[in-house]
């Protein structure tokens, strides 16, 4: 009999990064590198699941920005002139490997795997957007929203009129996209403010997630720890919280499933071993060496001597490691079922790109999990949030404590010496926002288009990944490059509205660069 | 790596404590150690549980390059003309507060105060106002931070947790009078352990909840009971052992490869094979078809290990009547070595 539930939750998110004045720009490649390594073998392992009548559910998020670069025409041209090259790049890896057997194999593997990529996304018209639609129709996959533009909710609390425009915008493009209202919301980083739940109910959002001290630290205490989930006071809206144990198992480089010495290695990419003049044409244009994709090694152990990838161990290590989770899932389910007499629901969300990307074998491994959940056993099941709450209907109302699930478990990952100096600014431009929301209650023509332009400048100043990047040290110039052109673009904008002297041609122009979300309404921000 | 982790953490602590008086920002980053090299990737610096944050970083994966500089219109404004202070709460322990005072605010102020104005120390003080409305006066204490430096934003340690704060940027006066400048919104900082509150209809006995505690964190089911859990779990939380849910980097795949000194040396081999003929003839290597440029040329590059190839590369004439055959053979063989100098030191 059933004694508990696995909510698997995966997170895509990809920050906006669009440069259609730029031939060739480098960041644009994290968007192509996921839609091939990540979402589209999720996409296959989830069609095969449906094909195969597997009675399976899964959560996902996927960003407003990434729906907006998954729809955008000039990436989908730009993403299939990448999977051509990379395509061009395996025939002659083919060839390149003749006397390497084993390694010629694996070039096939890869060739195999972009003409597959390619079919999928030409089968979807380029917009794979129509896939993850399909997949939610056909209810085994729910798809819950994010911020507009993955805005740091915590520290934006000072002006909530932010919050609520990153929380109605994002709403609204995701009924665009979905043809219906998103049921939950998973917040930026997990990163929760008391009093946030009130936004998230005006905008119709029934749950979200926090890490696990935003329920084990919530007053009063919670009665079941982060195994079930509790309401929030006066909004009602529900909090699940995750559970550590389950996140261990994948996240952690001690015990973590991806560490394990058959899979593959991320950091041995061709596009960095390789002799330069063979590579060149298929990394950065300016010469500089970046991951194309083809490894052909495995970690093998705390070496550098690696040894060359074998796709049937790892594939055999996937099914090991799925088995393992499953086994401790349902362990963990029996015996929590006995010490709180109740069915338990874990919540185990990771980043989607972590499978894939990261992990090779992820994808594998989530479909060898999902089918022994499925076939081999009934002491656990999978749900969705959505559908625990419409079977478990009372639960405890508390206040849950602010938190994220970033370093260290509150704001300081987006608040430290690197990215402190933006608050200042976005908190200014958040306030002369809202005073021209108010300034113009009603009104068309070039004024309009430039508040609305002024409302996407300040979103995308909002990302929290700039701050991220800046935090973490490395590649910080694109962060910073952003943020600033950004703001300046809006400190501009609200001078020009302000003294009525709007430049119709600038305006065009960042209009054409700045083009996510067309249909804002710059009122949701008043 | 763990124990030398908690060392530098506990030192790094060790240095935050110094109560109330932080330098904006807080250096907790070591420089990154990076390498020009094709080959290896950036060494990613260690941060504390850093395992989802480095998994995170992938994404955004690529070296960085000098970019053409664009037309920026300018650098970001560094004032905005008004008078604002604002109070943004970092973690249970620490706030983050910045700043601005107008112009026509100084100048207010040094006409009313005169000669007092320049020997007034600016202070930041810092309102303990949980559970109240403030009114200015009913603070349950403060404690004033001097700022002698040009400085327009500050971390406050507040040394505790779940309590709510405001602040002041004002001037102290050598007669020992506060003049209040800027005044910051309030915040409350979340507590950083489980709430002492308990919901009469959903209690739970305290052993269960330490247990419940304990799982919620990934400990397992052997979580200890009683007081000192508590404390125990909130130390390693939070001094990033356990933060969620990195554990330490010690272990691949994002550690960098290991050696015991750092050098390192790679060296592979491929060879091209290239060729002419005319341009309608049928070539063939070790038995491939391979198709001929315009102009009857070919190059084929392979990846040459170690062994011996034979190279057997056949033309037929066009009319199929004559054929060539050339067969180069090449062996490859690699030796490597390795030699650590010593140095004996001159005592002089």
């Amino acid at each position: 009999m059933t004694k508990g539930y696995l909510c698997l939750v995966l997170h895509s998110h990809l920050p906006f990064v669009r440069h259609p004045e730029h031939e060739d720009f480098l960041e644009e490649d994290w968007f192509y590198e996921a839609i091939t390594e990540t979402y589209i073998p999720l996409i296959w392992v989830f069609e095969k699941l449906v094909e195969d009548r597997v009675d399976f559910r899964i959560t996902m998020s996927l960003t407003p920005t990434l729906l907006s670069m998954l729809c955008d025409s000039l990436l989908q041209e730009r993403y299939l002139k990448h999977i051509n090259k990379l395509i061009e790049l395996a025939h002659r890896e083919i060839e390149r490997t003749t006397w390497q057997p084993h390694f010629q194999s694996l070039a096939i593997m890869y060739l195999n795997h972009f003409c597959r990529s390619r079919d999928t996304f030409e089968k979807y018209k380029r917009n794979l957007t129509l896939a993850f639609k399909n997949l939610q129709d056909s209810g085994k996959l729910e798809i819950i929203t994010c911020a507009a533009t993955h805005g740091y909710l915590p520290l934006m609390d000072v002006c909530r009129e932010s919050v609520r425009a990153q929380l109605k915008v994002a709403v609204s493009h995701y009924e665009s996209v979905f043809g219906r209202k998103p049921r939950g919301i998973w917040l930026p980083e997990c990163g929760y403010q008391p009093g946030h739940d009130e936004l998230l109910r005006e905008v119709g959002i029934k749950y979200f997630f926090t890490d696990a001290h935003g329920v084990l630290h919530a007053t009063p205490r919670p009665k079941y720890g982060v195994f079930a989930p509790v309401y929030c006071k006066s909004s009602g809206v529900a909090c699940f919280a995750r559970d550590l144990e389950s996140s261990k198992q994948v996240w952690s480089s001690i015990e973590g499933y991806p560490g394990d010495y058959n899979y593959r290695e991320f950091y041995r990419d061709i596009g960095f071993d390789l002799e330069y003049d063979y590579i060149k044409p298929y990394i950065h244009p300016d010469g500089v060496r970046i991951n194309t994709g083809i490894k052909y090694f495995r970690i093998t152990g705390e070496t550098s001597e690696k040894q060359p990838y074998v796709p049937q161990w790892a594939s055999d290590r996937a099914a090991e490691h799925a088995g393992n989770f499953m086994f401790n899932r349902q362990k963990q389910v029996e015996y929590l079922y006995d010490f709180i007499q109740k069915k338990p629901i874990i919540i185990s969300p990771y980043d989607a790109e972590l499978f894939g990307h990261w992990w090779y074998e992820g994808p594998r491994w989530l479909d060898f999990l999902i089918r022994k959940i499925v076939f081999d056993q009934d002491i656990i099941r999978l749900i969705t949030p959505s559908e625990y709450l419409a079977e478990n209907r009372r639960n405890q109302v508390i206040v849950p404590s602010m938190s994220s699930w970033g370093w260290k478990g509150y704001s300081e990952m987006w608040l430290q010496g690197a990215n402190d100096w933006i608050y200042r600014h976005l908190h200014t431009a958040s306030e002369r926002m809202t005073e021209l929301a108010r300034s113009f209650p009603d009104t068309n023509g070039i004024v309009r288009r430039a508040l609305n332009q002024a409302l996407r400048e300040l979103l995308l100043a909002q990302s929290s990944d700039w701050a991220f990047i800046m935090g973490t040290g490395t590649h910080t110039s694109y962060a910073v490059l952003r943020t600033k052109d950004h703001l300046l673009r809006f400190n501009r904008l609200y001078e020009d509205i302000k003294s009525n002297s709007i430049d119709e041609d600038w305006l065009s122009n960042i209009e054409y660069k700045d083009n996510i979300f067309a249909d804002i309404d710059y009122r949701v921000h008043s | 790596m763990a124990v030398l982790r908690k060392i530098r953490e506990k030192i790094r602590k060790m240095a935050q404590k110094k109560r109330g008086l932080k330098a904006a920002g807080i250096v907790s980053r070591r420089k990154p150690k990076s390498r020009e090299v094709p080959i290896l990737k950036e060494v990613k610096k260690e941060i504390l549980g850093a395992q989802e944050m480095a998994i995170e970083k992938t994404k955004y994966s690529h070296p960085e390059i000098k970019k053409i500089p664009k037309v920026m219109p300018s650098e970001l404004p560094a004032q905005y003309g008004k008078d604002e202070m604002v109070l943004q709460v970092r973690d249970p322990w620490w706030l983050h507060c910045y700043w601005e005072v107008s112009p026509g605010t100084w100048e207010r102020l040094r006409q009313s105060l005169k000669e007092l104005f320049f020997s007034a120390k600016k202070v930041l003080r810092v309102y303990d106002i949980s559970q109240i409305i403030f009114n200015g006066k009913n603070a349950h204490r403060f404690f004033d931070i001097e700022i002698n430096q040009e400085t327009s934003s500050w971390y406050i340690d507040v040394g505790g947790s779940g309590r709510s704060w405001c602040i002041d940027y004002g001037l102290n006066l050598p007669n020992g009078e506060f003049i209040t400048v800027l005044r910051s919104n309030v915040v409350t900082t979340p507590l950083d352990g489980p709430s002492w509150i308990t919901d009469e209809e959903w209690m739970v006995p305290e052993e269960m909840f330490g247990r419940l505690y304990g799982m919620g964190f990934g400990l397992g089911q052997s979580s200890p009971v009683g007081k000192a859990w508590q404390e125990r779990f909130k130390k390693a939380l939070f001094s990033g052992i356990l933060a969620s849910p990195g554990i330490t980097s010690a272990a691949s795949p994002v550690k960098k490869r290991l050696k015991e000194r750092k050098f390192w040396l790679v060296v592979d081999c491929e060879l091209i094979v290239y060729g002419a003929t005319e341009p309608e003839a049928q070539v063939t290597v070790q038995g491939k078809p391979i198709r001929l440029r315009q102009d009857g040329t070919f190059t084929l590059r392979y990846a040459l290990p170690d062994g011996k190839q034979v190279i057997p590369v056949k033309a037929v004439s066009p009319d199929k009547i004559e054929e060539r055959t050339i067969t180069p053979t090449v062996t490859r063989e690699t030796k490597s070595s390795e030699i650590v100098k010593e140095f004996i030191r001159d005592a002089t």
